[in-house]
């Protein structure tokens, strides 16, 4: 192999979503007023909070199913195992094992019934996984509306609405909140940023987690998922059964962001049974886009840059915003047209991408023709 | 080869399912049994009928902006709300600049016809950049779009009393009346009423004005050098059409029919809705035009008048037929489960010619 | 081949559902309420409140009880031991006593009659299930919103 010339231009727009927003950090933190112990804090808890959930988001792009927007499905698993576990009185770290444990069979499903349906969408994946979260979201009201409470059988009033059937708006989750987080407690003490609490055992668990991603790529699944990823004729060709490996990538992916939502619920403390999930997957993905991912490619290290940067800029946008110009709206606004604006940007520049190299190889095949010719 | 076989061995009914779509003929059915079931829950039928169409003629033109560019190959608008937003410009503007009656719409739509122009051009200019995948873009490109106009809203200098919130004096309502503009008025123009039952008939006038221009286009010559970028990109080409102009001619169409389609929309709701109300609006128009027998890359003026009608139909019905019935409005969740699942049936439809 | 990962699946759905049965029972959540309240026990013995109790459940301080209060603590699983510290009269002196319970599964809320506890009483005398008041709440007061579109992403994330 020759050895690549560094490409200065191609690494500058490689990185330019991170570059773009430290840039933003930059200006707003100061303008924000919050102090360094504050932010740390702050970032050390959504770090726990929301990791997981992203790295439930790789998977599929390995597999060359770009940004998973259905993992809202697993989301929605995930809550319908807590709200179980909470009407069952079962409480603490004993009831979010549980809780994932009945999110498993439904992820599960979910994602059977997902992935068989991108099979029959190749090409256009990210839509129609999109369009497949409110899809599923409507069957989950018909079941957390209707269904629990008549069907289901929900005991305790606090949850069920007062009409007899169907799940409040929110269910707290009082007795389960940080459970997980302080069960080893925890906190440094750093020279400029002060006293920072840690998330111990959250913050193994995610570490494991990123082992085990780790340890998969490296799987005869893993490799599979990679070559189905590269090219799917080829992988099909090479004797892998690429249908069902893509079913199997986006089972594996909507189960973790099951389990990612239940450590996510868990340090929120309550759920708002209608609207936590659906605004999930719009926020994990651009948080794995900024932290330099792209629609075909990402790792770990994506995901803990992109929590990082995202949520720096969550937290202090509002304020700087209200800072420059008055008025907290104008700031609330701003990061979530960043969000949106940094989803597009990125599915912009992955399209262009794509385009450069089937052009580039037609280039190369029209003068190998010309050589032969 | 095996198919054909099959295909002839199909009852009547399995032709239909074929030529129809399992999901569009329960939709279809759904809706006759609601319209059957209706006088018999105690439902004032010609009230359902009137508000069908009433809501049939506010959405009419904001579903046939889809047309152009599912005729163009750019797949299903999912980027409506960008359009929406050139014609809530036009809206506040006119507005704010003093007009009012049937004047302020003619004014709103003359303000939205550059915004549109202007809009329709960047977004058209950048589907090209990433052909082949457009719809997400698109979709992306409608939210940050209303999510910029968000802030805009609350920053643009509106002064009209009637426009900004009464306490701070800046910063635009979320809702504004549309009293003394132009609440309505196409809806009044010739209406016709008898009893309960009312006819919008401006409305569905001005609907049919911009279906038969559009129908009209589609037989000219550009018409039909944007069916066939549509259809067949590579064969367009070669038979010399400039394949870019001819889908940024679509996108712009588009973009400025939303324009129109929401001002239309306003008219008979009475009411322009701003900050994140235009992201309610891509996909009932999209799901509308599906079920009306719409494909990502196929789409009449037909499919159009009979997809709003159907889908207006259901989401207007539902509700009274339910509650009458058994007390429990479950409409919302029919109408997420019905309208996004005749979405994702269309695009798991192999389509042929794109890509 | 396929038997064994017939046999290795029925294993690890027999372990999850083996977990979940453990989640079951080490993690079922009580409210314990605590009582230092007179009780009248229905052979007549009457227990009277002390002047004060200290409640402490795993060495952390949760309830100080006076005449007739009530304190409350939120535990897991069904064994239960608290400490309490009794101060019998105004100007008595402090007497400890480690106090050990088994907690009926399906109660949610438990309420403690701690004078009955500490007298000896039978447990069904001193033990008492907590049932929430029922609020009166009318059906249309909480609206669902339900809707497929994206609701502001204004929460936090």
């Amino acid at each position: 192999m020759k050895k690549k010339k560094f490409d200065f231009r191609a690494a500058l727009r490689r990185s330019s979503v991170p570059l773009m927003f430290i840039i933003i950090c930059a200006i707003c933190i100061p303008l924000s007023g919050l102090s360094a112990n504050m932010l740390a804090n702050e970032i050390v808890t959504r770090m726990g909070r929301n990791a997981f959930l992203i790295l439930s988001l790789l998977i599929p792009i390995m597999a060359g199913m770009g940004l998973n927007f259905g993992m809202t499905l697993g989301a929605m698993a995930g809550q319908i195992g807590l709200i179980l576990a909470s009407d069952w009185q079962i409480v603490g770290v004993p009831g979010m094992v549980l809780a994932m444990i009945l999110s498993i069979p439904i992820s599960v499903l979910l994602g059977l019934f997902c992935g068989k349906i991108l099979n029959m969408a190749k090409g256009r994946e990210m839509i129609t996984s999109y369009i497949m979260s409110f899809f599923i979201n409507g069957v989950y009201q018909l079941v957390v509306l209707y269904m629990m409470g008549s069907v289901i059988p929900i005991k305790h009033t606090s949850i069920k609405l007062p009409r007899g059937y169907g799940i409040r708006n929110t269910v707290s989750l009082l007795n389960m909140r940080q459970k997980l987080d302080n069960l080893i407690p925890f906190s440094v003490k750093l020279p400029f940023f002060g006293e920072i609490r840690i998330p111990l055992m959250t913050f193994i668990i995610i570490a494991l987690m990123c082992l085990v991603i780790v340890w998969f790529r490296r799987t005869k699944l893993g490799q599979d998922m990679r070559a189905v990823g590269q090219d799917m004729e080829v992988a099909r060709d090479a004797g892998i059964n690429v249908e069902r490996t893509r079913i199997v990538a986006i089972v594996i992916s909507t189960v973790l962001a099951g389990f990612g939502m239940i450590i996510y619920l868990q340090n929120m403390g309550n759920i708002a049974t209608y609207s936590s999930h659906s605004q999930i997957g719009m926020f994990c993905i651009a948080a794995l886009l900024v932290g330099g991912a792209s629609v075909d490619k990402a790792s770990i290290g994506n995901v803990f840059l992109g929590v990082i940067l995202f949520h720096l800029m969550f937290i202090v946008a509002p304020r700087a915003g209200a800072a420059i110009t008055g008025d907290s709206m104008i700031g609330e606004y701003f990061r979530v047209f960043v969000s949106y604006a940094v989803i597009t940007v990125a599915l912009v520049m992955y399209e262009t991408n794509k385009r450069r190299a089937k052009s580039a190889e037609g280039k190369k095949l029209a003068e190998a023709q010309k050589g032969e010719g | 080869m095996n198919e054909k076989t099959v295909k002839k061995e199909k009852s009547w009914f399995g032709r239909l399912v074929e030529n129809f779509g399992l999901p569009r003929l329960i939709i279809t059915l759904f809706l006759v049994l609601l319209l059957i079931l209706a006088p018999i829950v105690g439902a004032d039928l010609p009230t359902q009928i009137t508000n069908i169409i009433a809501r049939f003629s506010w959405n009419g033109v904001l579903v046939l902006a889809m047309v152009p560019m599912v005729h163009s190959g750019c797949g299903l608008n999912f980027g409506l709300p960008l359009g929406i937003i050139s014609g809530l410009l036009g809206a506040t503007l006119s507005i704010e600049f003093g007009f009012t009656g049937a004047l302020s719409f003619v004014m709103a739509i003359l303000i939205a016809t550059p915004f549109a122009l202007v809009f329709g051009s960047g977004y058209g200019w950048l589907l090209n950049k990433i052909k082949g995948g457009e719809m997400m873009i698109a979709t992306y490109v409608g939210f940050s779009s209303v999510s910029l106009m968000c802030m805009m809203w609350l920053i643009l200098p509106y002064k009209s009393p009637n426009m900004v919130w009464g306490m701070a004096g800046k910063g635009l309502r979320t809702t504004i009346s549309l009293e003394g503009y132009y609440d309505k008025v196409l809806a009044n123009f010739l209406k016709i009423k008898i009893g309960n039952f009312e006819i919008p008939t401006g409305t569905i006038l001005f609907f049919a004005l911009l279906a038969l221009a559009m129908w009209a286009f589609l037989h000219t010559k550009t018409g039909t050098a944007m069916t066939a970028v549509g259809s067949n990109p590579t064969f367009a080409r070669a038979a010399g059409i400039n394949v870019d102009r001819i889908r940024l001619l679509s996108v712009v169409m588009s973009t400025w029919l939303a324009a129109v389609g929401i001002l239309v929309y306003e008219q008979g709701f009475g009411f322009v809705q701003l900050y994140m109300a235009p992201f309610y609006m891509a996909l009932p128009a999209v799901s509308a035009i599906l079920i009306g027998g719409a494909s990502v890359n196929k789409a009449s003026i037909v499919n159009v008048v009979v997809g709003t009608i159907l889908f207006q139909g259901i989401v207007t019905m539902t509700p009274t037929v339910m509650n009458n019935m058994i007390h429990m409005d479950m409409s919302e969740i029919i109408r997420i489960i019905a309208s996004n699942g005749m979405i994702l049936y269309a695009l798991t439809r192999k389509t042929e010619g794109s890509k | 081949m396929k038997v064994r990962k017939i046999v290795f699946r029925i294993l690890a759905l027999a372990i999850l559902i083996g977990i979940a049965a453990v989640m079951f029972v080490i993690g079922r959540g009580h409210t314990i309420y605590f009582d230092n309240k007179t009780l009248e026990a229905e052979d007549g013995t009457v227990y009277k409140p002390y002047y004060k109790i200290d409640v402490l459940v795993n060495g952390e301080k949760v309830a100080k009880l006076g005449e007739e209060d009530r304190g409350m603590v939120s535990t897991m699983g069904q064994k239960f031991s608290m400490e309490l510290h009794i101060t019998p009269k105004k100007d008595s002196k402090k007497v400890g006593s480690a106090v050990k319970l088994e907690i009926p599964y399906n109660m949610d809320g438990i309420i403690l009659n701690l004078p009955a506890l500490l007298n000896g009483a039978a447990e069904d005398v001193y033990m008492d299930e907590f049932i929430p008041a029922v609020v009166e709440e009318t059906g249309d007061e909480e609206e669902v919103p339900a809707g497929d579109e994206f609701e502001m992403p204004m929460g936090d994330a």
